[in-house]
């Protein structure tokens, strides 16, 4: 059923096949981001710790 | 209608209501065709929680149908803004935040159940010091199976004008001004420069964009799948590209305006002593406006007094500056990007949409402070026109008259024919009698710049 919207909208006007289009490709593109961020965030999160045990108070 | 009362001028494109104003309030008829989506705003928690985070102007409800309205299904009435301003007045990052708000309440109201069925800068207005989304009826019943019907008018409204604005390094708020609904994909698509087909979301959204909805012969579009993870996709992409766009800040004739001013003796303090003090002395100054204001440094005088004050100038990166320094702070400053020269039009259906700027600003109190030389010689406008011009948008005004010797007006005489003969402090204030009764006069000790102040005829 057309929502009332599109009756006052051109359906077209909201560009609905470039969306699944467009969301595809993202769909591709954030894959890949978040195994890229997982690996960043692994190396940051154990260098973190590294800094942190490197600064933990020893009595100076 | 059966009252007699007809919607607002710019309330006619969605059937689910209007806006329509009654004995001095604004109010919002809910019609019986959106009655589904409205119930379900209010009790899935959505409108709560977009008011209670200070994304949605808040309403009441009233239970009078004052229109008298067979389509009635309710009547609200909204918090009153104190003035309405237009994304061609705004400055770069005031237009990036709306777009960001925008994309916010979004995913906001997806997690509720709904979405946003229009996307455009106009259902966005500067109020109580931040941007703030007044539509209440710009809310749906989500289907996760649908792709976003305002992805488009996202595109052309918001996306469009940042990008064109960051790519070529220049803040131009008027192109919406040409195009009020948008710019076309295929115009932005064929401005921006090659390069911005490498960056992904840019390419995404608007080259690809433009070819697929240019595409000629197309196939009638067939059943379309979509989800949620999709759409929260495109959302977070749009997002990620907003973000990182910017416009760097230009040296323009005005900036740093004040710290070379404030080297000339103690101008500026003098000034602002005289000016607070005739504030002081005005009873009843509610709203102002600080014509050419620069970066807003004696609006903040009026503002720091609980004067709401719209700051007004033409250099587009000032305002930027000033709404940058004001955004978290709350302050009662509106500012808006504004040629006096030439104010923004009334546009739209009939000429009646959108107000001109001399419509929607009549205020208490403006201030024009080294500003008659920039319009009187800088754009040969008579003094007659710039006091009618104050007078139109105030009942008083504090105006300073900068004299021919002044080495700034020397300054803008070194290249120009000096055709200026009325130039002169006689006919300034014989021309501001005009409009004004002068009350005080005072010079600047150290220059010889005056002050005046005076209080309007008559109501225009």
């Amino acid at each position: 059923m057309i929502s009332h919207i599109l009756l006052y909208i051109d359906p077209g006007s909201g560009s609905y096949l470039v969306q699944v289009i467009i969301a595809g490709a993202l769909g591709i593109a954030f894959f890949f981001r978040n195994i890229k961020n997982s690996i960043k965030a692994f190396f940051t999160r154990s260098s973190k710790k590294t800094n942190e045990t490197d600064s933990m108070p020893d009595g100076k | 209608m059966a009252n007699n009362i007809s919607p607002h001028s710019s309330s006619y494109r969605d059937p689910s209501g209007f806006i329509f104003f009654k004995d001095g309030i604004y109010y919002r008829q809910i019609n019986k065709i959106y009655q589904e989506h409205f119930d379900h705003f209010i009790s899935s928690g959505c409108y709560k929680n977009l008011v209670e985070k200070g994304l949605l102007l808040s309403h009441a409800d009233q239970t009078d149908n004052l229109t008298g309205d067979a389509d009635r299904y309710k009547t609200i009435k909204p918090e009153q803004l104190s003035y309405i301003s237009y994304p061609y007045e705004w400055g770069f990052d005031m237009l990036k935040d709306a777009a960001l708000l925008t994309l916010q309440l979004t995913k906001e109201s997806i997690s509720f159940g709904l979405i946003l069925k229009d996307a455009t800068p106009y259902n966005i207005q500067w109020h109580n010091g931040k941007l703030i989304f007044i539509d209440t009826l710009s809310f749906e019943k989500y289907n996760e199976a649908e792709p976003w019907i305002a992805y488009r008018q996202f595109c052309e409204s918001f996306l469009a004008p940042l990008l064109l604005m960051h790519y070529s390094k220049n803040s131009l708020p008027q192109i919406l001004l040409a195009c009020p609904d948008g710019i076309p994909l295929a115009i932005t698509s064929s401005l921006l420069p090659k390069r911005s087909r490498f960056s992904l979301h840019t390419y995404l959204h608007i080259h690809l964009h433009t070819s697929i909805v240019n595409k000629k012969n197309r196939q009638p579009e067939k059943k379309i799948v979509f989800s949620k993870q999709k759409m929260l996709n495109l959302i977070s992409s749009l997002e990620t590209l907003i973000i990182k766009l910017k416009l760097p800040p230009q040296q323009t004739a005005w900036s740093e305006y004040y710290e070379e001013a404030m080297q000339r003796n103690d101008y500026v303090s003098q000034k602002k002593e005289i000016i607070e003090q005739w504030v002081s002395q005005l009873n009843d100054v509610k709203t102002a406006i600080d014509l050419g204001a620069n970066e807003g440094e004696f609006s903040r005088i009026l503002s720091s007094k609980d004067i709401q004050t719209i700051a007004t100038d033409a250099d587009p990166y000032c305002i930027n500056k000033l709404y940058n320094e004001i955004k978290t702070k709350n302050e009662k400053i509106q500012p808006l990007v504004v040629d006096l020269a030439n104010p923004s039009p009334s546009i739209g259906v009939l000429n009646k949409e959108r107000d001109s700027f001399l419509q929607r600003t009549k205020t208490d109190l403006a201030l024009a402070l080294a500003l008659v030389h920039h319009l009187a010689i800088g754009r040969n406008i008579p003094f007659e026109k710039i006091f009618e011009l104050f007078a139109s948008v105030a009942n008083h005004i504090i105006v300073e008259f900068v004299p021919k010797s002044d080495s700034k007006v020397q300054l803008m005489l070194q290249n120009k024919k000096d055709i200026y003969t009325n130039y002169t402090e006689e006919i300034f204030e014989k021309e501001m009698s005009l409009f004004f009764i002068i009350s005080q006069k005072q010079k600047i000790t150290g220059t010889d710049r005056i002050l005046y102040l005076g209080k309007r005829l008559q109501s225009p």
